[in-house]
C-alpha cells in the first residue's frame, strides 16, 4: 500500500543530498547567526533588574542559550519542506490535473516526500548535531534540568514530537498550498505561513514571554508543538506528564488539520477550474 | 536611456501580472504587516521584562527597529526576483529565456519583478520612527538627517548587492537560496543597537556584512552624536559603491558558468 | 547562415551510489559518467533554408539546438551564426535568432498576450513601424489576433505555440530554431502551424531549423533533413534522396473480391511483395525495377481489383528502417 510512495520518499532524500554545498555553507553561517542571537539574549539578561543570573519568565540565560541553539538545530532538521511551492507550481502550470488522475493521493505524495527529507536530515545532520549540542551544553551546565535515566524517556518523546512537528508543518503547508487555488498565487500565503509559524511556535521567542491571555490560547493551538514544546521536552523543562500531553495535543491536531486539508482540497478542486492545459 | 525606458516597460508588465493575482497581493500585503507586527510584538514582550536594553530605552530601541525597515523595504521593492533565482529558477532550468535575449541577464532579472509589498514596510517603518521620535528628545541637525537618508538609500544598494552576489552563486551551485537567506537574515541583528554585541560581532556588522554601518551608526549618531554625520555618509556611500561593483563582478563571473540543462 | 564544425558536447553525470551508504559516499566524493550527447558533427545551413533535424529521443537534437542558440557551451568544436559564436557573443547573436521550445514558453504566463509582445518589442528594439507591420502579418498568418487580450495561461497548446512563434519572429530574426513545435497537438492545429512556418520562411526568407518527431512535419516543410543518432549524423541531404536510399519504393493498396487471397493469387514477379491486410491486398515493390504500369495491370487483371491507391514509402518508414538497421549493427558488434 505504502510502496507506491517510495519514489517520492527517495526523491525527498536525494534532493536533500544534492545540495550538500548549500547545507555546508548554511551550517557555517548559522553558527554566526546563533552567536549573534546568544549575544542579544546576554544583553537582555545583563540589562535585567536582577542582573545576569536573573530568571526571566522561567528561563535563566543559560537555559535561554540552550533553547536558542536547540531550536535552530530543530528548525534546520525539521523544516525543509517545499510542499506549498510545489502545489503552487502545479496549480499555476496546470500540472495538478496529471496528479488528480494518478492512482496515488496528491496529499500522500507530499507527506512521503517530506518524510523522506525529515528522515535523511535527522539521520545525517540531526543525530550528530543534537548529540554535539546536548553534550556541549550539558557539560557547560546550560542544561540544569537534565536527569538520568529519565532523559531517555524525554529523548524518545522528543523524537516523536519532532515527527509530529514535521507532519504538522507539512499539513499546514499543504493547507496553505491548497489555498493557492483561491488566491491563484502563493507568494503572500507562503510568507504568511512562515510568519505565523515562527511567531506562534515560540521560535522567535518562548511563549512564556507572551502576555497571559495570548499564552493561554496558544497552549491549546498546534503551533507550540511545532518548535517550543519539542525543545522544552528535550531540555526536560516539561515533566513527563506535560510532555505526553504535548505530543497527544499535536497528534490530535494532525488529525484535525488533515481532515480540514481533505475538506479544503475537495472544495477547491470542485470550485476552481484548473488553469491552462 | 534605452534601459530606463525598458525598465519601466518591464515593471509595468510586472504590475499587470500582480493585478492578475489581486487576492494574493492582498494576502501578501497583510502578511507583511503581520510579519513586522509579530517581530515588533516579540521585541516589545522582551523589553517588558527589562528596564532598558544596554542603556537604550523602549522608544530608542523602537527607533532602531523602525529605521532598519526602511532600507530593507527599498531593496524589497526592486530586487525580489533574486530570491527566485537563488532558490528555484536556476535549479529548475528556468533561466534559458533570459539568456536568449539581447539584454544583460542581470538587468532582466532586476526588471522581472516590482514588489509593491515594499510600500507596506516603508509605511510601517516610517510610522514606527515617527511614533518613537515623538517620545524622544533629540536635537535634529541637517547632518544627522542626511546621514539617515544616506543610510536608507545606499543601505538598500548594499542589501541589493549582497542579494545579487549570493543569487549569482546559484549559477555555480544550482541553488544558493539558503545561503542568501542566511546572509539576508543578518539584517535582523542590525535592528538592535550595536552596543549589545561584543566587539567582534560589532566589527562583523560594520565591516563584513555592513548592516550595522548603515542602520545602527546613523541612528546612534542621531540619538547620541557618536559619529561625524558627514564622514559617516561618505563611508556608507563608498561602501555601497564597493559592494555594488563587487556584486556585478561576481554576477558576471558566475553567469558565464550558466548552462542550460542537457538533453 | 549557420556553420557547425566538429561540434561535440560531453555531459558529466554524477554516479550515485545505491542506498543510504551510497548517498553518504556521494556527499564526500563524486565520480562522473561521461555522456557524449553530440559527437563531432558538422553541417552548414544557408540563409532561407528549412532543415528538419530528426532522430530518436536522446539522439542529441536539443543539445545541438541549445548550443546553436548559445545556452550550452560546446565541449569542443564550434558553432557560428553569421560568423559569431553564440555562447561567446550571446547578446549579439540573440538579435539574429528566434527560438521556440515546444515544452517551455518564453511568454509571461499570467499577463495578456499583447503585453508580452509589448515588452519583447522593447527588448529587441523593434521600431513602431516594424512592430505594426509584423504584428499585422503575424496576426494574420498565425491567427493570433483573436486571443491577444487573453492571459497566456488560458490559451490552448496550439494557440500558445502560435503565440510563441509570433513572439520569436517579432524582431525578424534571420534564423528560427524550433524544438518540437507541434508536440502534443492535433492534426488540424499542426497543419495551421506548418502553414505559418512556411509563410514566415517565404515572406521573410527566415532560415528554419526544426526538430520534430512528426514525419508529416518533415515532409510538408523541409527540403533537407539531418538525421541524428547517438550524437552523430547518419544522413544529411535532401529529403527525396533519403527516400530513394532503398530504391523508389511504392505501395499499392487494392480492394479485391472475397475469393482472392494472397497465397492463392497468381504470382506476377518475385520483385513484388504481396500481402493481405484487413481484406485488402498490399503490393510493395521498387518502381525502378518493376514498372508501375505493369503492376497496375496485374492488379486489375489477376487480382480483379475494384479500386486502388498508390503511395510512396513514407519518410517515417525510411527513418524507422535506418534506425533499425543501425540498432541491428550495434547489436552485432556487441
Amino acid at each position: 500500500m505504502l510502496k507506491k510512495y517510495k519514489p517520492f520518499l527517495r526523491a525527498g532524500a536525494i534532493d536533500t543530498m544534492a545540495y550538500r554545498f548549500n547545507i555546508l555553507i548554511w551550517a557555517a553561517i548559522t553558527v554566526c547567526e546563533v552567536a549573534c542571537m546568544v549575544f542579544l539574549w546576554l544583553a537582555v539578561y545583563r540589562s535585567s533588574a536582577g542582573g545576569i543570573d536573573a530568571e526571566i519568565h522561567g528561563f535563566t540565560y543559560r537555559e535561554m542559550i540552550s533553547y536558542v541553539v536547540l531550536t535552530t538545530i530543530f528548525n534546520f532538521v525539521t523544516y525543509n519542506n517545499d510542499t506549498l511551492w510545489n502545489i503552487n507550481t502545479d496549480i499555476k502550470k496546470g500540472t495538478i490535473g496529471n496528479y488528480l488522475i494518478k492512482p496515488i493521493s496528491y496529499r500522500g505524495k507530499f507527506s512521503a516526500t517530506s518524510l523522506g527529507t525529515l528522515l535523511t536530515m535527522t539521520a545525517l545532520f540531526g543525530l550528530p548535531l543534537y548529540t554535539a549540542a546536548l553534550v556541549t551544553l550539558g557539560v557547560l551546565g546550560f542544561l540544569p534540568g537534565l536527569t538520568f535515566p529519565a532523559f531517555f524517556a524525554h529523548l524518545g518523546l522528543f523524537l516523536l514530537s519532532g515527527l509530529c512537528a514535521s507532519l504538522l508543518n507539512d499539513t499546514i503547508s499543504y493547507i496553505f498550498g491548497v489555498l493557492c487555488f483561491y488566491t491563484s498565487s502563493g507568494w503572500g500565503l507562503n510568507s504568511l505561513k512562515v510568519t505565523l509559524i515562527s511567531f506562534l511556535s515560540g521560535t522567535l521567542l518562548p511563549i512564556a514571554f507572551f502576555p497571559a491571555g495570548l499564552r493561554e490560547v496558544l497552549d491549546w493551538m498546534p503551533f507550540a508543538g511545532m518548535s517550543q514544546n519539542p525543545i522544552l521536552i528535550l531540555m526536560m523543562k516539561y515533566d513527563l506528564a506535560r510532555s505526553l500531553g504535548s505530543v497527544a495535543l499535536s497528534a490530535a491536531w494532525i488529525v484535525v488539520l488533515e481532515l480540514l486539508a481533505k475538506f479544503l482540497f475537495m472544495h477547491a478542486v470542485r470550485k476552481v477550474t484548473v488553469q491552462g492545459g | 536611456m534605452r534601459y530606463v525606458h525598458l525598465y519601466f516597460t518591464c515593471i509595468k508588465r510586472s504590475m499587470i501580472s500582480r493585478l492578475e493575482y489581486k487576492k494574493d497581493t492582498i494576502v501578501a500585503l497583510f502578511s507583511f504587516f503581520f510579519s513586522n507586527l509579530c517581530s515588533l510584538a516579540a521585541l516589545y514582550f522582551i523589553l517588558q521584562a527589562i528596564p532598558t536594553l544596554a542603556g537604550y530605552s523602549l522608544p530608542e530601541v523602537g527607533f532602531f527597529y523602525g529605521f532598519s525597515m526602511i532600507p530593507i523595504a527599498l531593496d524589497h521593492l526592486f530586487s525580489d526576483e533574486f530570491w527566485l533565482v537563488a532558490y528555484r529558477r536556476v535549479k529548475d532550468g528556468d533561466m534559458d529565456m533570459h539568456f536568449l535575449r539581447p539584454v544583460p541577464v542581470l538587468f532582466q532579472v532586476f526588471a522581472e519583478t516590482f514588489q509593491p509589498e515594499g510600500f507596506g514596510e516603508l509605511i510601517l517603518g516610517a510610522a514606527l520612527i515617527t511614533v518613537c521620535a515623538l517620545n524622544l528628545t533629540v536635537t535634529v541637525t541637517f547632518g544627522t538627517v542626511a546621514a539617515l537618508l544616506v543610510g536608507a538609500v545606499f543601505g538598500a544598494v548594499i542589501i541589493t548587492s549582497l542579494k545579487v552576489a549570493m543569487a549569482a552563486l546559484a549559477f555555480v551551485f544550482k541553488r544558493s537560496g539558503p545561503l542568501l537567506q542566511v546572509i539576508y537574515n543578518f539584517s535582523a541583528y542590525a535592528k538592535y543597537p550595536l552596543a549589545i554585541y561584543p566587539g567582534l560581532i560589532r566589527a562583523l556588522l560594520i565591516f563584513v556584512l555592513p548592516f550595522g554601518l548603515f542602520i545602527s551608526l546613523p541612528v546612534d549618531t542621531l540619538l547620541y552624536g557618536t559619529h561625524n554625520p558627514w564622514l559617516l555618509s561618505l563611508a556608507i556611500i563608498g561602501c555601497s559603491a564597493v559592494f555594488f561593483a563587487l556584486a556585478v563582478w561576481i554576477w558576471t563571473l558566475c553567469e558565464r558558468r550558466y548552462e542550460s540543462t542537457g538533453s | 547562415m549557420i556553420e557547425v564544425n566538429e561540434l561535440t558536447k560531453v555531459f558529466q553525470k554524477p554516479i550515485r551510489g545505491n542506498g543510504l551508504s551510497g548517498m553518504v559516499k556521494t556527499l564526500f566524493s563524486r565520480k562522473y559518467d561521461e555522456i557524449r550527447a553530440v559527437d563531432g558533427i558538422s553541417f552548414t545551413v544557408p540563409d532561407g533554408e528549412i532543415v528538419g533535424y530528426i532522430g530518436a529521443n536522446g539522439a542529441g537534437k536539443s543539445t545541438t539546438i541549445k548550443m546553436m542558440c548559445g545556452i550550452l557551451t560546446p565541449t569542443s568544436g564550434s558553432v557560428r551564426i553569421d560568423g559569431m559564436e553564440p555562447y561567446r557573443m550571446r547578446r549579439q547573436v540573440a538579435q539574429h535568432i528566434g527560438v521556440v521550445f515546444g515544452q517551455k514558453t518564453q511568454l509571461w504566463w499570467d499577463i495578456p498576450l499583447i503585453e508580452s509582445f509589448k515588452v519583447l518589442k522593447e527588448i529587441y528594439q523593434v521600431s513602431d513601424a516594424d512592430y505594426r507591420e509584423r504584428m499585422g502579418f503575424l496576426g494574420e498568418v498565425l491567427d493570433i489576433t483573436r486571443f491577444l487580450s487573453q492571459p497566456v495561461r488560458t490559451l490552448s497548446l496550439g494557440e500558445r505555440m502560435r503565440a510563441d512563434l509570433a513572439a520569436s519572429m517579432l524582431h525578424n530574426p534571420q534564423i528560427l530554431f524550433l524544438d518540437e513545435p507541434t508536440i502534443g497537438m492535433d492534426v488540424l492545429v499542426k497543419e495551421k502551424i506548418r502553414l505559418a512556418i512556411h509563410a514566415l520562411n517565404k515572406t521573410y526568407g527566415t532560415a528554419v531549423v526544426l526538430t520534430t518527431h512528426d514525419m508529416t512535419d518533415i515532409e510538408n516543410l523541409c527540403s533537407r533533413i539531418i538525421l541524428l543518432e547517438k550524437g552523430t549524423i547518419l544522413y544529411d541531404g535532401p529529403l527525396a534522396r533519403l527516400k530513394n536510399r532503398f530504391g523508389n519504393l511504392k505501395t499499392l493498396t487494392v480492394s479485391v473480391p472475397a475469393e482472392i487471397h494472397a497465397e492463392t493469387a497468381p504470382v506476377f514477379s518475385p520483385e513484388v511483395d504481396v500481402s493481405e491486410e484487413d481484406g485488402r491486398m498490399i503490393l510493395r515493390f521498387d518502381a525502378d525495377k518493376v514498372a508501375l504500369e505493369q503492376v497496375v495491370q496485374y492488379a486489375f487483371r489477376d487480382l480483379k481489383a475494384m479500386d486502388m491507391k498508390i503511395a510512396e514509402i513514407s519518410i517515417g518508414d525510411v527513418v524507422k528502417t535506418i534506425l533499425e538497421q543501425q540498432e541491428a549493427e550495434h547489436a552485432e558488434k556487441v
